[in-house]
């Protein structure tokens, strides 16, 4: 009896306190992602649309955020931006969700931030 | 249980999404100037159309989130309170803030589907409210 309730115990709580800290770290990913996208969406629409500087910038946002920017894929639309135009930044990478006996995936975070351009050419 | 800890912890994603738009669409709007102003005066004010640039960015920073919402994001920018602070020292009617430069503000209502919430017998929609403002230097 006492076994059977081990059993059911372990496999109800250590999957939720596995999606406790899968969801929490994932959603913090998430956040982190959004704030480095907004940086760089406004360094986008500062100098111009997408340039190396504002790769730079939103990679070591990213890394300081515990994200590799390796793993991560980074589209900014135009790529030459006018000024009072709209620049879109878009951040997509994914985070592994391992909840035992429950879930095995990876789940897909998105991040977009449309800033608006500063040069008048 | 877990379902309900997921969609309260997708709650506040969302709503920190959401204050995060606003927050970028008045650094937007008071990222751009009244030339006609600064030339005849010398002093920064905030472009005529400010007001619009806000809601219209306010908008497209939410489109990310528009399927976690209940109402449209171009409903609810268009339902914002956007508040142009022209001149230096004008105080907020909303906050009772103070603005020592001149200043942009939006605050919005913005409903976001909480289906989990139900099973709770907790709103099937919760509107979460957003306040940001930029002030330019």
């Amino acid at each position: 009896m006492v076994a059977l309730e081990t059993v059911l115990t372990v496999t109800i709580l250590v999957p939720l306190l596995f999606a406790v800290i899968a969801f929490g770290d994932a959603f913090q990913r998430w956040l982190a992602q959004d704030a480095a996208a907004i940086q760089a969406a406004r360094l986008a629409g500062e100098v111009g649309g997408d340039a190396p500087e504002v790769r730079a910038l939103l990679a070591d946002t990213l890394r300081l955020s515990g994200i590799d920017p390796d793993r991560v894929s980074v589209e900014i639309e135009p790529a030459r931006v006018g000024w009072r135009e709209p620049v879109r930044l878009m951040v997509t990478s994914g985070v592994v969700l391992d909840i035992p006996f429950v879930l095995h995936t990876v789940m897909p975070l998105r991040s977009t931030a449309v800033a608006r351009g500063e040069v008048n050419r | 249980m877990l379902a309900g800890s997921i969609e309260l912890a997708s709650l506040r994603l969302v709503a920190a999404k959401a204050r995060a738009a606003a927050d970028l669409a008045t650094i937007v709007a008071i990222g751009d100037q009244d030339d006609a102003a600064f030339q005849a005066t010398g002093a920064y004010r905030p472009s005529p159309d400010a007001e619009a640039v806000a809601r219209a960015y306010f908008a497209r920073n939410l489109d990310a989130l528009a399927a976690a919402l209940d109402r449209s994001p171009d409903d609810i920018a268009a339902g914002a309170d956007v508040a142009v602070f022209r001149e230096a020292g004008m105080v907020d009617p909303r906050s009772g803030r103070r603005y020592d430069h001149p200043a942009v503000r939006v605050a919005a209502t913005v409903p976001v589907r909480t289906p989990a919430f139900a099973a709770f017998v907790l709103p099937r929609v919760t509107s979460v409210d957003v306040l940001a403002a930029s002030v330019a230097r």
